[in-house]
């Protein structure tokens, strides 16, 4: 067993911190201000091909597994979570495309995704819905050698950038849900404004108005009535990009911790010499360290998937936990912080605002409960 | 024509600790000096221009086949190593043996560039000293490369003015940090450095002896200063005290 990084998983976190240091940290409170990521953040990703990072070659992508991707969205998201989100979301839809569309869906649609011209989502939520595909209410009607697509979905990340979208409907033939891929942007698909969320600015979640979408039958993605393989497989591979995300937000959080104990002084003496902030940071390195090999660990598991229950449940497991002791270790950076934490002015700030809405994202944790439980007790 | 790019092996200084006013090199992974990257952006650049091709040139201990994935993830086209565990803390001069033995190997190398000191020692010796084994002309210090033919325009960076010369092929370039920003690597560069040639040569293949002399580190701590301690109550104190110790009005 190696816990150590090669050479050249070592050389692409460094990048990525790099890049993340030097184009996003600048903008940080500008991205949070203005909900909004600036386009040469985006230009710059894509010059650097983090957005095709797990995805072959063959396809666009850059061949550097889900492993090279937890680390590269790790130090993205230790610069903003928002920007973090938007590459989180993007590669969930994408790697829907590359497990189960066909090879000239692949060819048409997962080269410009690789390349950042184009930025994917995936559209299952709908305001009636949470985690239950039962309850979807997008309809597909077949009409010749097309589908009509009529429906509303929530909460869709990414849903204002052109590309294409995952969208989940109730086929009308089979009555099963389907997975289409749409090109944002096509007649009869419109956009709410974005959702004010209370933290993970700049990652963005609309709306998403489908008002008889004409798609080719072609663009079924998979089989008809294959939705649910698809949803469970999709939402565990963004629970990779989700638990990066959080332990980016965990590690900002940390070290504005241990920063803070060090150069706030009380009586003369930094509060790092004080007992009641030692333990806070030993809580910090605690979570911090299980959630950062925790999540390695699913990148791992991304690039190596043989039974998807089994990597559902460690999706799941990951996600939670890290989600979890990001949230906590947020709290825990604002106390070490005292009063000044509770201002604006200071980054934790932002950092609290952006962890706890980990927990909330991409399934609530008793739903991720629910799922790891349930894998475990089928045995 | 071959551009060649001297760079050097160091303690990746971001992840350096002080512990006893010491730093702490455990644990410390090898990366390349910052300037000896704007040095191999400056490589990129002339290889571009001229069509040639970017060789980097290193010598370190064995660590340094893995290190040197950053400069052929930023552009080099192969690189040429001497590898040996003695080559740890070694003087400027036999660095710069060693680097002059490895250029001889290589064919038809019309540029050789170093950054203007390395990242860790700072000595700023290896390039003159190289320049001065080859026989060659060596400009110092540059901000600004041109291509003029055959030749190059170079502008150096002096303390207080700028110089302008213009040197003939083959020479021997030193350069300063404001010359370029060097670039972040792509994925697939970085995924793809470990695939470019190599040649891995031992001191003992080039006929150096490298015998026992290293270098042994003292003390690196900065000089330490006494403050004189001196209050004023007013400027013209302030202008007093100054002229008494001779700092002004002289």
């Amino acid at each position: 067993m190696d816990f150590g990084f090669t050479k050249e998983e070592a050389l692409l976190q460094k990048m990525a911190r790099e890049f993340a240091e030097k184009h996003i940290e600048p903008l940080a409170e500008k991205i949070d201000q203005e909900n909004e990521v600036p386009k040469e953040i985006l230009e710059g990703l894509a010059e650097l091909e983090l957005f095709g990072v797990p995805f072959p070659e063959k396809y666009g992508g850059a061949d550097g597994g889900y492993a090279g991707y937890v680390l590269a969205v790790e130090q993205i998201a230790r610069c903003s979570s928002g920007v973090g989100m938007i590459m989180s979301a993007h590669t969930l839809s994408v790697g829907a495309i590359g497990v189960f569309g066909t090879e000239d869906q692949k060819k048409k649609y997962m080269p410009p995704c690789c390349q950042g011209k184009q930025i994917a989502s995936f559209a299952f939520t709908e305001p009636g819905t949470g985690s239950d595909p039962k309850q979807i209410t997008s309809t597909a009607v077949k009409d010749g050698d097309s589908y009509i697509l009529n429906g509303t979905k929530r909460f869709i990340s990414n849903a204002n950038f052109p590309g294409p979208i995952v969208i989940f409907a109730r086929e009308s033939e089979s009555n099963e849900i389907t997975a289409f891929i749409v090109d944002k942007f096509c007649e009869g698909y419109s956009i709410s404004e974005p959702w004010k969320k209370m933290g993970m600015h700049g990652g963005p979640l609309l709306d998403v108005y489908l008002k008889d979408v004409r798609v080719p039958a072609e663009n079924v993605l998979g089989q008809i009535g294959q939705g649910y393989p698809i949803l469970q497989m999709g939402i565990s591979f963004g629970k990779v990009g989700v638990s990066s995300c959080a332990l980016g937000g965990m590690l900002a959080a940390y070290e504005e911790a241990l920063k803070y104990a060090k150069e706030k002084t009380h009586r003369g003496a930094p509060i790092a010499k004080f007992q009641a902030i030692q333990l806070r940071i030993a809580d910090l390195a605690m979570k911090y360290e299980a959630s950062r090999w925790l999540t390695y660990r699913l990148g791992y598991l991304a690039d190596n998937v043989k039974n998807p229950a089994v990597f559902a449940k460690e999706a799941a497991l990951t996600k939670t936990v890290v989600c979890e002791n990001s949230a906590d270790v947020a709290r825990i950076s604002l106390d070490v912080h005292g009063s000044y934490g509770a201002m604006e002015d200071y980054k934790i700030s932002r950092l609290y605002r952006d962890a706890i809405m980990g927990p909330q994202i991409e399934g609530v944790t008793d739903m991720q409960k629910m799922i790891i439980s349930g894998v475990i007790l089928k045995g | 024509m071959n551009i060649v790019v001297a760079m050097k092996q160091i303690p990746d200084l971001q992840q350096v600790r002080i512990r006893n006013r010491q730093p702490v090199f455990e644990d410390v992974p090898y990366t390349l000096g910052n300037i000896d990257k704007n040095a191999l952006e400056a490589g990129v650049a002339l290889k571009e221009a001229l069509d040639a091709k970017l060789i980097v040139v290193s010598a370190g201990n064995e660590e340094l086949e893995d290190t040197i994935k950053e400069a052929l993830a930023a552009g080099a086209d192969e690189a040429y190593l001497v590898i040996d565990d003695s080559l740890d803390n070694i003087a400027s001069d036999t660095s710069a043996t060693l680097i002059a033995a490895a250029i001889k190997k290589i064919d038809d190398v019309g540029i050789i560039l170093f950054g203007e000191g390395s990242g860790d020692n700072y000595s700023g010796q290896v390039a003159s000293r190289v320049a001065e084994i080859l026989e060659l002309p060596e400009v110092g210090y540059a901000k600004e490369i041109e291509l003029n033919g055959q030749s190059l325009r170079v502008t150096r960076s002096l303390e207080e003015s700028e110089e302008l010369v213009e040197v003939e092929l083959p020479t021997v370039i030193t350069v300063v940090s404001e010359i370029n920003e060097a670039r972040i690597p792509a994925v697939t560069q970085i995924l793809k450095a470990g695939k470019k040639p190599k040649e891995v040569v031992s001191p003992h293949e080039l006929e150096i002896a490298i015998g026992s002399v290293q270098v042994t580190t003292l003390s690196n701590l900065a000089p330490e200063t006494d403050r004189k301690q001196i209050v004023v109550k007013s400027v013209d104190e302030l202008v007093k005290a100054l002229t008494t110790e001779g700092l002004i009005g002289r």
